[in-house]
């Protein structure tokens, strides 16, 4: 097939066979190395998913490596059973994911005031921005729960307590104000990421578009309302996953915060002293809970994923 | 005309404090304030009352009982410390060595894009911990090899080539740690491909006219284009590592926590940070002005 003498004589055909070596080479390694990492990722689903429906005496069975002796579902009612699903799952989607919700917008707005507009202050608060993501919640958790056990703003509440002898703060433990507030004023689960990703993606936008929508009159936050979401899906796709699954994985605020209220999270947590109650502490049943538990953030992502791993490109995070 | 231009400017500078008010008050009303109240905390005796929390000056009262008395604190910090250094520079290095893999075009590449994400999904705290314990009791089970969360055995592998013990057991410990890190590196991955997706074409069609080669291509263009990617990167990663909740200072301090010795659980956590806080400024400096700085010039 190759006529190596002519190969010899032409150097240009040599450099195009090394050429393709190198790409060939270049291939061959890229490709070990994604399989290599896709199989360590892979391979837990597919631990979970095999030992979630073999029954538990296949624990004790060596010949028993992949695929199950017999199918059952019994290990997915227990584990139902000890996470309480339906009821912690249902305080997972209206207090975390309504918070979720929230932060993805309120953070939309705040990084929009970033990056179109200039002030004084500007640098200095978005300075703090970044303060607020590198101080670890773990700091501020003491506090706040006792915060919201009286809720207060700037000790007011405290004032009329002294002098009128009633108490007329708010006890906000055990209430979805917990995460709600937080996510209203942009100060959420990891809310200063997410108003870092905007605000890059926001100056990355073309200003024509709103100039014209002011000179036809539009306010600041109309034309926000009206020009720059509509051309900003990609980042709202992007922030709206990520900001869901940390509120769906949300289990320290939630512990606290939501201790009447146990979201799904929080059940995870408890598992074990569970599923001892309902008599099937073992790796099957356990499997089992962790499937349930990433399930509805496996189907959204599977929903998504085309769109999200194509937005990918295009949210642009500039160096 | 230059009048109304002022007042233009001046109404595009309200509406901008506007847009940002509800983050400062936010910000004041649940960061602020109870940033403050942790650090007070750290130098007081807290106890709590029926319809608040009181503080009693103590001086550095706390500070001295966790570092003297104290079971353990000081060893776990210094683990944690340690671990820090190379756990970080794995996890950024890695996810950059991914992304770049996955932002070139080939076959299968969106599949792989879609896999690298699901360890945000999969690898939460609590679900990595129920598979951790279960994948290692697995190991043991069949065989007693290396226990790792990767299920690869890569000690056979190695046996198979006659290498000594030595080398094996630091290849087998290298090569878990980074499947285990990779459990990490999910939203990382993204944020570094969105950056490279964000280097404008031309510069490596300039590159390709100079006659670069892959290697001055990365080094010259792709590294110090993606340099405010990497600092955030690197910020992330350093949050995430030092928050997690296997790690053995948070264990203590949230066990402290919950016998609701909040005083000292706050000295622990304020000494622990202000190390990982001291330890990250003089990184992302350094980042800044010595690695960055060359381009820049």
């Amino acid at each position: 097939m190759f006529n190596f003498k002519k190969i010899k004589n032409d150097p240009q055909s040599a450099l195009l066979m090394k050429k393709r070596l190198t790409h060939g080479i270049v291939s061959f390694v890229r490709y070990f190395f994604l399989l290599a990492l896709s199989y360590v990722v892979l391979f837990q689903l597919i631990f979970m998913i095999s030992y979630s429906i073999r029954p538990p005496v296949d624990a004790y069975n060596p010949s028993v490596v992949w695929i199950p002796s017999e199918f059952t579902l019994e290990n997915f009612t227990v584990a139902y059973d000890s996470l309480d699903y339906l009821n912690s799952g249902l305080v997972s989607v209206y207090i975390m994911m309504i918070a979720a919700l929230i932060e993805v917008f309120t953070c939309a707005v705040i990084a929009y005031g970033f990056a179109r507009f200039d002030f004084k202050e500007k640098g200095l608060v978005f300075f703090l921005v970044l303060v607020t993501i590198m101080v670890p919640v773990q700091m501020l958790v003491v506090p706040m729960y006792l915060n919201f056990s009286h809720f207060d703003i700037l000790g007011i509440g405290n004032l009329i307590r002294e002098w009128t002898g009633t108490d007329i703060r708010p006890n906000m433990l055990n209430t979805a104000w917990t995460f709600y507030l937080p996510s209203l004023f942009g100060v959420g689960v990891r809310s200063g990421l997410f108003i870092f990703i905007y605000r890059k993606f926001f100056e990355g936008l073309p200003r024509e578009l709103e100039e014209a929508a002011y000179v036809d009159g539009a306010g600041p936050l109309r034309t926000f309302l009206s020009v720059i979401l509509p051309s900003s899906g990609v980042v709202f796709l992007t922030v709206t996953i990520f900001s869901s699954i940390w509120h769906w994985n949300e289990n320290y605020l939630s512990g606290l915060f939501l201790q009447e209220k146990p979201s799904l999270a929080v059940m995870m947590d408890l598992l074990d002293t569970s599923l001892e109650q309902n008599g099937g502490d073992n790796r099957m049943t356990r499997m089992a809970a962790c499937l349930l538990f990433i399930l509805p953030m496996l189907i959204m992502y599977m929903i998504l994923q085309r769109k999200f791993v194509q937005s990918i490109d295009r949210v642009g995070i500039v160096g | 005309m230059k009048r109304s231009l002022k007042d233009f400017s001046q109404k595009r500078r309200m509406y901008g404090r506007m847009f940002i008010l509800p983050w400062e008050i936010g910000f004041v009303i649940f960061f602020l304030i109870p940033l403050a109240q942790s650090l007070m905390f750290v130098f007081s005796n807290v106890t709590i009352g029926q319809s608040d929390f009181n503080t009693v000056w103590t001086g550095m009262d706390n500070i001295n009982y966790i570092f003297n008395q104290s079971p353990k604190y000081v060893e776990n910090l210094v683990d944690s410390l340690t671990s820090f250094t190379y756990s970080i520079p794995l996890v950024v290095a890695l996810s950059l060595i991914v992304a770049v893999m996955l932002n070139q075009k080939f076959k299968g590449r969106v599949i792989f894009r879609s896999i690298f994400f699901l360890p945000v999904i999969i690898a939460t705290g609590v679900v990595m911990n129920y598979i951790q314990g279960d994948a290692a009791a697995e190991a043991l089970r069949s065989g007693g090899a290396e226990a790792s969360s990767s299920g690869v055995n890569v000690t056979e592998i190695l046996q198979g080539m006659n290498l000594s013990t030595e080398i094996t057991d630091f290849l087998v410990g290298f090569v878990n740690q980074i499947f285990n890190l990779f459990w990490d590196c999910g939203v990382q991955i993204v944020l570094f491909i969105s950056g490279l997706q964000s280097i404008p074409e031309q510069l490596y069609e300039v590159c390709k006219v100079e006659g670069a080669n892959e290697w001055e291509k990365f080094w010259y263009v792709t590294f110090p284009m993606l340099s405010g990617t990497t600092l955030l990167v690197v910020v992330f990663t350093a949050i995430e590592i030092f928050t997690d909740s296997a790690n053995l200072v948070m264990k203590q301090a949230y066990a402290a926590m919950q016998q609701q010795i909040y005083d000292r659980s706050a000295a622990m956590l304020w000494v622990y940070f202000a190390l990982v806080g001291l330890i990250l400024g003089v990184v992302v400096l350094l980042l800044q002005k010595k690695i960055f700085a060359k381009w820049a010039t």
